[in-house]
Parts: C-alpha cells; sequence; structure tokens
C-alpha cells in the first residue's frame, strides 16, 4: 500500500516538473520574458522569437520521451512495468 | 513505445494548444493596455533645414518645416498626429496635423517658421503620435543652424 502511495507521489512530482518546464517554455519563454531574451541571437534569429516559433515544440517532444524514461525507470523501481 | 510514452504523445497536444490560447489571451490583454513611448531625437535637431528625427526603438518620426507648413513623415502609418509650439512661458499651442497622401505623412500650416527663421533660433515643441492604442510622445527642441 505504501509503495503505491510512493510510486504515486513520484508520479505526480514528474508531472508537476513536466508541467512547469511546459509552461516556463511556452508563456516564459516565448511571451512573458521575449523582450530580454530578443537580445539574445540564435543562428541570426532572435531567441525569443525563435522559442515561440520553434524551440518550444522542440521542448515539448524532448519532454514526451523525457517524462517515457523517467515513468519506466519508476515502474522498474516499484516493479509495476509493462509485462 | 511504452504506454508512458502513449500517454505523454497524447496529451502534448492539448497542452500545446493550451499554451498556445493561454498565450494568445495574455497579448491580446496586453495590446488593450495604453502604451506609452517616448521618442528622442537622434542628434541636434533643426526642423526649418530638414534634420530633425525622432526615434523610438524602430520607431522614427522626421519633422519638417517649409514655407508655412510642417510636415511630419513617420517609419509607421499613424492614426493621429498633434504638434504642440510651446512658448518660453510654458504655454503649448497645439496642432492636429491632417493626413497628407498617406498615413506615413502629417503636415499643418503653423507659424513655426516665422519663430525659426533666422540663424540661432530655438523653439519647444512636442510631439504626440497614436498608433493602434499606442501613444509616442516627445518634447524636443528646435534650433535653425544656418
Amino acid at each position: 500500500m505504501e509503495d503505491k502511495q510512493n510510486y504515486w507521489s513520484e508520479n505526480l512530482r514528474l508531472i508537476f516538473i513536466c508541467l512547469v518546464i511546459w509552461f516556463v517554455v511556452s508563456f516564459g519563454c516565448g511571451v512573458l520574458f521575449v523582450e530580454p531574451l530578443n537580445e539574445i541571437r540564435l543562428g541570426g534569429y532572435k531567441l525569443g522569437f525563435w522559442f515561440a516559433q520553434q524551440g518550444s515544440i522542440y521542448t515539448f517532444v524532448a519532454l514526451i520521451f523525457w517524462y517515457g524514461k523517467k515513468m519506466n525507470d519508476l515502474d522498474k523501481k516499484y516493479n509495476v512495468e509493462d509485462a | 513505445m511504452t504506454r508512458h510514452s502513449k500517454l505523454a504523445m497524447f496529451l502534448a497536444p492539448f497542452l500545446i494548444i493550451g499554451g498556445y490560447v493561454l498565450s494568445d489571451l495574455y497579448l491580446e490583454d496586453q495590446a488593450n493596455e495604453l502604451k506609452l513611448f517616448e521618442l528622442k531625437p537622434m542628434g541636434h535637431c533643426d526642423v526649418f533645414n530638414d534634420n530633425c528625427i525622432l526615434k523610438s526603438g524602430e520607431f522614427e518620426i522626421n519633422v519638417m518645416h517649409q514655407g508655412i507648413v510642417t510636415t511630419v513623415n513617420s517609419t509607421y502609418p499613424l492614426d493621429t498626429a498633434t504638434l504642440f509650439l510651446v512658448d518660453t512661458q510654458g504655454e503649448a499651442t497645439p496642432y492636429q496635423l491632417g493626413m497628407k497622401d498617406s498615413p506615413y505623412y502629417w503636415k499643418r500650416e503653423t507659424p513655426l517658421g516665422e519663430l525659426i527663421a533666422n540663424k540661432g533660433e530655438k523653439y519647444k515643441l512636442r510631439f504626440i503620435g497614436e498608433i493602434k492604442g499606442g501613444k509616442y510622445i516627445a518634447e524636443f527642441y528646435t534650433q535653425t543652424v544656418k
């Protein structure tokens, strides 16, 4: 029972981290901090603009695989992996 | 692909759309707020000799006076343009400029020519230009150099 609770709380923690990264990248880098980020250039593009157009999508895709890997590790740790 | 990766891939589009909606709402709210930008003269300002450029970021205006007509030319189209002539007592007389052919050019007859016709004469001006709810303001001096 305790294992299930620990598994669930670690799962929630991971989801929370993912949501924070999602918010920071999409809303933070693309909107809130776009002006200071635009002072930096990446391959000729303003960084804030790049985040809004491409960077956030790359991060979201990376986040999917990172979340998948971390959850698989968690499954192994608590012996609840797919058969 | 594990169940977790499948779940994450299923949820990702909803989060992307959520981020887009949030950003759109935020930017729309920002656009409705009044924005005020101050224009600063680039170097010496002499409207009588067609040498007076005011700048704020990428927005620039050129103020010039020929004959009895004062003209303002901007890099972005303006909705309204008002020029104020400020006398030595600080009294400002507003001159609402009229559009000349396109919203990039605004002009009006003003007595500015009489006030700065001679070399060395100096006069205080103020400018207010509106673009989509944003206001560009400037207070500057023009001095005739030749």
